[in-house]
Formats: C-alpha cells, structure tokens, sequence
C-alpha cells in the first residue's frame, strides 16, 4: 500500500471517525469524491457501473485539458440543475458544501470556521496556468494570513491541520501533496532559523507562499530553457498527454527558429492530443496525430520522446497519464531518449515498487458503445515509469539524471 | 594590462590553430593564463569577487570560443569562477562575524540590530552560502539567488561603521586576490599530479593475471598500467592501434619497455578479441555530466564490444577533464573532424577529390573525426583522482566544482 508517512495512519483514523453518511448517492455526477475517499467506494459498492465517479484528480484533468464530451456535458448539466451553484462551483448543493466546511472546521480544531481551505484551493485551482501545487501553496498562505494563532507552534499545527485536509480532499494527487510537504517543509525549517519576531516571521511565510506563483511560472521558464537546448534541426519529437511545461518548451525552440516536428498521441481517452496538437498547429510547428497504439510503428522516425510529470518519485521514476509506461518502454527498447519536464516541486517521497503501488485514479471511459454488464473495465488514469527507463529530467534546478532525485530529496527532508 | 592582453591573445591564436594538443596542456595553460589575468586585475573598493568574475568571463568567453572541441578551457575556466565565488563567500563569511561582534558593541542609532548582529550575521552568511550551492528543493522557497555574490551586507555594514570598517576591507580585498590565486595554484597542482593520483588506485582495479585490453595511447592509461605493474602485479594487455594516428603502436613499445607483456590488434578485431579479455581500461577526452564519454574516435565501438560480451568498461580521466555541460548534439557539436591526409594519399586520389570537376563537388569525401561520444550506460566505472564512481554519480562531483551560474561563459551586457 502507498504510505505516505507515520501520520497517515493517524489522518486515516481521523477520517474513518466521519460518519459515511456523506456518501452521496448521485455518485455519477459531475461531483468530487465524497469526502472520505480513504473508505475505499470500490469495497463499499462493487457495482458494474463504468462510470465509478470521476476522481478530482481526473477532473482537474478534464477541467483543464479534455476536449469536452457529451456524457461529460450532460452530467454537468445534471449538477447544475440539481441546485443553485456556489461561488466555488464544484459542490451542486448547499448541503454538501456545509457538510465539507463544519467537517473542515471539526479536523480544524475548532467551530464552525468561516474560512474553508478548501474553497480556497479551488478559488486558486481554477485559473487554467496555475499548478495543482502552486494552488495548494497559496491556499496554505491563506490560512497563514487569516490564522489567530500568536505562536509558531500554533501556526504550523494549523497548518499541519489545514495541509491534511487539504491532501485527504483528493488523495490520488501526488503534486498536491508534494505542494503541501515542501510548504510544511519550508515552515518548519524558518521557525527554526529563530526570528524574534512571530509577526515577522509570519508575513515572511505568507510573502514566500504568495510569491511561490511567480516562482512556478519562472520554473517553466527555466525548464524551457534549459530542455530546448536538446532539440536540434530536423528532429522528431514524440509527445504524450498534454503538459503545459512541455508545450512551453517547444513553444521556446519554434519561437528560436528551429525547425522539428512532432507526433502527438491522441491520449485517449482524455484525448489531450487533440488539444496539444491545436495548440502546436497554431504555433506553425508540424504536428502528426498518432492513435496510442501507432507509437510502437512510429519509433523509429522519432528522435526524442517528451513528456510531462504529474510527480516525480524518490527513484527517479515519475508517474504520468497512462500510456507514459508503454511509450517509455518502446523508445528504450529502440534506444530513444525520453526527457522528462517536470518542476522541482513535484518532487514526492513515495517510492512506488509496482504499478498497483500507486493510489488509483479513476476516471470514465466511454467505449462509444454499452458494454455488457459482466465486462470490467480498467479505469486507472495513470502509470508509474521506473528510471531506468528516463534519461533526463528537465526540472527547475537544472539538468538532472534520475538518480539525482532522491539526493535532492534527501537533501530537503532530512 | 597590456601584456596580459598580448598573453590571451597569444593563447586564443595557439587554440584556433590547434598548437596546444591534449586537455592536460590546454588545462594547465588555461589556469597560468587566469592566474596572470587576475594578478594583473586592479582592485576596485566595492564587490571585488564580481569585478574578478566579470574580467574571468571576458577572457574565457575568448578562449572557450577559440576551440570549442577542447572541452578542459572551459572546465578550467569555470572552475576558477567556482574559486573566486567560493573565496569570497568564505572571506565574506569571516568578516561578517567579526564585523557582527564588534558591531554589537557599539552600534546606537541603529536600534533594531542590537541584539540581532550575531544571530542575524549568521543567518545571512548561511543564506550566502546557500546561493552558492546549485538551485535546490531547499532552496526554492527561500531567496531567490539573484546576484552572484551578496555585496549588500558586507558594504551595508561597513558604511554603517567608518573609517575602521574601510581599511578593515582593503585588507580584506588584497586578502580575496590573494586566496584567489592560491586556490589557483592548488588547481594547477592537482592538474600536474592527476596521473599520480589515478594510478595510486591501480593496485585495486588490476589483479593478478588478468588481460587488460586499451585502444589508442592515453597518457594516464599508461601510468595506470605501469603503477600496477611496479606493485608486482602481472598482466598481459591488448592494444588496439587507433588509426589512422597508430598510437597504440607507441604506448605498446612504452608498455614493453616497462616488463608487461603486450599484444597489438587493429581496431577491426576487437570483436574478435573481447572475449579473452578481463577488462577495458580507457582515457577520456572529456566526461559530461550526464557521465557520458567524449573519447577518441574508436572508443564507442570497444564499449559496445564491452557490452557484449560482459565485461567492464572502465574510464580513467583528471577532474579537469569533468565537464558541467550535457552532450545535447554529442555527434555534431562535440566532434573536430581533422585532416584527410591522415587516411589517404592526396596524391593517389587527388582526381577523385579534385574540386574543379563534377561542377565543383567531387564524388569522394574523406572524412576524419576525432571523437566518440560513449553513452553512459555503457560505461561500468570512472576513476578519477578522487577514487572510483558510478556513471550516475558524477553530478554530485561536478556540483562540488563547478556553480550552476557558470555554465554559459558570456559576459554579462552593461547595457
């Protein structure tokens, strides 16, 4: 089982206590997962249904990046029309979103808190350029800056309280709670560097949360320039899944005039192909569109393979839409290097051993056609790529090989 | 400054030419010529580090330009910049206790740092030192490394206080050029004794009966092998000649003239070879970051030979030849293609190459590369004057050498 920390057994009694009431029976909707994801909905209702709710993680996903599809459509409609839609736009009723905030407020420590941290997240993860992580950061300098606590100690059991709420709200996320520990990290290590002043200390910690935005856009900068430096004239580079640091490199070589082309993998069945291959059209740079299965065919034109992370493991490996596994295998198979482009923040202390080590996320596949009803269907969003199979990663620290990772790691935590 | 504009222009000229052969004697002038430049270099009051910096640049941006290929100028010159960073940071580090001691003291107006000076001096000399390391998780939510070198707190300070302050830091900067040249110094010794070092370890790679199989002639091969052979270990090595240059034809006389038993094979029946041999035993011409081998031409073949058949593939090289950059277009970027001449007889095929008929492109082109890339997953060990490492371990030495702000040697624009 993937265990993040000794705290996790903590955080899993914790949520164990929650009534299950909160499972709410439209579990088709357009809606998050309910509340305690950790009360696995597999045990609880091994139903045939396909669509067994679509995870955050798949949502960000689908939010940011898919081409929207109708069943997709009609059960946003659904959810809309269920009830009046709140300002964060992701709870269809009021109730839900009561539920979520006094349960915030009793893992809080306190009453009914007005100020949600949730919300929060999801004010900041709406903006389409922003970074799961990056969103978790300012939601923490949030609860910083509207936190009444006059001690250090205090400050960061608040924060601890907030980051768990924060990580049991999707745990299938790894860049959220890398997010989150690297912030905690950072916490720990100033109220350390003993500054006199606990309001000092205070604005500094919101100063570098709120700051961190910025300094996420300048990683893509950094990675984008240090991974163009790798694609020579009349190159092929295959991509996979669509990530936004990815797009900024190519976006960097096509406006330093060098000449490549790119194949795109539909990426069903998100089909992000589709989105980055518009986005590369519109760039001027030859796009070709493969269906995932034509990678292996179309190996042998291609020079480099490029793709993003959702986050990094301790092993150097990284974990990445489905389909990354397969196409890093081929290409090593053929002696391709595959380059990895991922900020330093993704950057996560889990060190999967297999495939089945990962949480699952799970998202909806749509065959086009109804399935029988005895037919299971493989619904996991994303795959683990062992190191061996990654040449490089282009992070915002520099250059590294995978086996740097987990001295950085090392380097952080202890 | 005239003259020691006259000496890098003698040097730039000696590069381009390709007089200068072999990174060891490129290294080593390279290093002479910084010492003089930053001896020659007038010291200026304020942040002397980044005026030595900037003139290091200006010339090292000629040399490195002068002869690309030759990847030990700039692995010197970036070297002396990691000096001259480090240098400072620990004079700067100094100063700072010792001004915050005294500071303590006799500060008044300035009301906020009484008590502060020791804990916040040391919090800034530990943020310093953190800008010089390489960009890392720990630091990226802290300060932003900016500049090079912190010049505010030093100067803050020292204007705060006076007179005493000033001649305290003239001191400190004739101090700054001072350790700066004998960090060189120390540089330039570690590059004349890097074969002794690397041949200290032979005794340990090379065991008693064993087939030890080399191509070409690499000096620190050669001291390698003879170290081990004067600890009485006996060993039979293959050299494979290395045309079209044939220098294994010399390190085999050199090898024979020292009591080892030797064989030379052409490079073509290496294959056929491999399979009796314990070890591969290679120089390099540069190792990149990513630990892959810039190596004489031939080299890749023996590795994938190695391979094959299972058996190590060890690379000796000096810490001069370890190269912060990371070989993105190894094949075009990183190769010098030298002179036909070497391969055939101008005088047999001079119709063949003859530019005036065919409409100006004759048929038949020689060509003559100098270098191989080697991948590094091909290569099982690399000793180097620091003892032996992994592949994938050669980031951590070149992060002990190298800042990460050096890696492109451009001056920065005044504009």
């Amino acid at each position: 089982m993937w265990l993040r920390s000794a705290s996790f057994v903590l955080d899993k009694r914790l949520q164990q206590q929650e009534p299950s009431s909160f499972f709410h029976d439209p579990r088709d909707s357009a809606q998050p997962p309910p509340p305690s994801p950790s009360v696995d909905p597999m045990d609880q209702n091994p139903d045939p249904n396909p669509n067994h709710g679509i995870s955050a993680y798949y949502q960000t996903r689908a939010e940011h990046h898919a081409v929207v599809s109708s069943d997709w459509l009609a059960q946003a409609q659904a959810a809309i029309g269920r009830g009046a839609a709140p300002p964060s736009g992701c709870w269809p009723s009021a109730a839900a979103s009561s539920a979520v905030a006094a349960r915030t407020g009793s893992v809080g420590g306190g009453g009914g808190k007005p100020f949600s941290v949730i919300d929060e997240f999801n004010y900041w993860r709406k903006k389409p350029d922003l970074a799961e992580a990056v969103a978790a950061i300012m939601a923490l300098a949030a609860v910083i800056r509207s936190s009444e606590a006059t001690t250090m100690m205090e400050l960061e059991i608040e924060l601890k309280k907030a980051s768990d709420t924060l990580k049991s709200w999707d745990t299938t996320s790894i860049s959220l709670s890398a997010g989150c520990d690297l912030f905690m990290r950072y916490v720990t290590r100033t109220s350390a560097l003993e500054y006199e002043d606990f309001d000092a200390a205070k604005l500094r910690l919101i100063e570098r949360g709120e700051k961190f935005g910025e300094i996420s856009l300048k990683a893509r900068r950094t990675i984008a320039m240090l991974g163009q430096d790798f694609i020579f004239d009349s190159c092929t580079i295959l991509v996979h899944g669509f990530s936004r640091v990815v797009f900024e490199v190519l976006k960097l070589a096509a406006s330093n005039r060098k000449l490549f082309r790119v194949l795109c993998t539909e990426g069903r069945p998100d089909r992000t192909g589709l989105r980055f291959s518009n986005e590369l059209a519109a760039l001027g740079v030859p796009v070709k569109l493969l269906i995932d299965s034509a990678v292996a065919y179309s190996m042998d034109e291609v020079d480099m393979v490029f793709v993003g992370a959702d986050g990094v493991v301790e092993s150097g490996g990284i974990i990445n839409m489905m389909g990354t596994y397969q196409i890093a295998l081929v290409a090593h198979s053929m002696n391709k290097p595959v380059y990895v482009a991922a900020e330093s923040y993704k950057f996560a202390r889990l060190y999967p051993l297999d495939q089945k080590d990962l949480a699952p996320a799970l998202r909806p596949i749509d065959f086009g056609v109804p399935i029988p009803s005895g037919v299971e269907v493989e619904t996991s969003a994303r795959d683990y790529t062992p190191p061996q199979y990654l040449t490089l990663l282009f992070t915002d620290l520099g250059v590294l090989t995978p086996s740097v990772v987990s001295d950085e790691l090392i380097q952080l935590y202890l | 400054m005239p003259d020691v504009q006259a000496l890098v222009n003698d040097f730039v000229l000696k590069l381009k030419r390709r007089k200068i052969e072999g990174s060891h004697a490129s290294a080593r002038h390279t290093a002479e010529l910084l010492r003089s430049v930053i001896s020659h270099q007038r010291m200026r009051q304020t942040n002397q580090a980044g005026a030595l910096i900037d003139a290091v640049k200006a010339v090292g941006e000629q040399l490195i330009a002068a002869n690309p290929v030759e990847l030990a100028v700039g692995n010197i010159v970036r070297r002396v910049l990691h000096i001259i960073r480090e240098e400072d940071l620990s004079s700067t580090a100094t100063a700072i206790e010792g001004l915050g001691l005294s500071a303590g003291s006799d500060d008044d107006d300035e009301g906020q740092y009484e008590d502060r000076p020791a804990l916040s001096a040391a919090a800034l000399a530990a943020a310093a030192r953190s800008t010089l390391r390489a960009p890392s998780l720990q630091t990226l939510l802290g300060d932003i490394p900016g500049s090079a070198v912190t010049p505010q707190p030093p100067s803050s300070w020292g204007d705060s206080e006076g007179k005493s302050k000033s001649a305290d830091k003239n001191l400190r900067s004739r101090k700054l050029k001072h350790d700066v040249i004998e960090a060189i110094n120390e540089l330039i010794q570690d590059i004349d004794t890097c074969h002794e070092q690397v041949s200290e370890q032979a005794v340990e790679h090379i065991h008693q009966n064993e087939v030890i199989l080399t191509l070409g002639r690499s000096r620190t091969v050669k001291e390698f092998l003879c170290a081990a052979k004067e600890k009485n270990r006996s060993f039979r090595v293959f050299v494979a000649e290395g045309a079209p240059r044939y220098q294994g034809h010399v390190l085999a006389k050199e090898l024979v003239g020292k009591g080892i038993q030797t064989t030379v094979i052409t490079d073509s029946a290496v294959f056929a070879m491999i399979s009796r041999v314990n070890m591969v035993i290679v120089g390099a011409h540069a190792i990149m970051a990513n630990g892959g081998v810039v190596a004489p031409v031939g080299i890749n073949m023996v590795a994938l030979a190695a391979q094959r058949h299972a058996v190590p593939f060890v690379v000796v090289a000096g810490s001069h030849k370890l190269c912060p950059l990371y070989p993105h277009n190894s094949e075009v970027l990183l190769n010098d293609l030298k002179s036909p001449s070497d391969l055939v007889d101008f005088g047999e095929f001079s119709d063949c190459m003859d530019f005036g008929s065919h409409g100006g492109s004759p048929l038949l082109h020689v060509v003559n590369p100098a270098f191989d890339y080697v991948p590094p997953k091909l290569v099982s060990l690399f000793i180097t004057d620091t003892g032996g490492h992994n592949p994938s371990y050669m980031y951590r030495l070149i992060a002990d050498y190298y800042s990460a702000d050096d890696l492109v040697v451009k001056q920065r624009s005044t504009s």
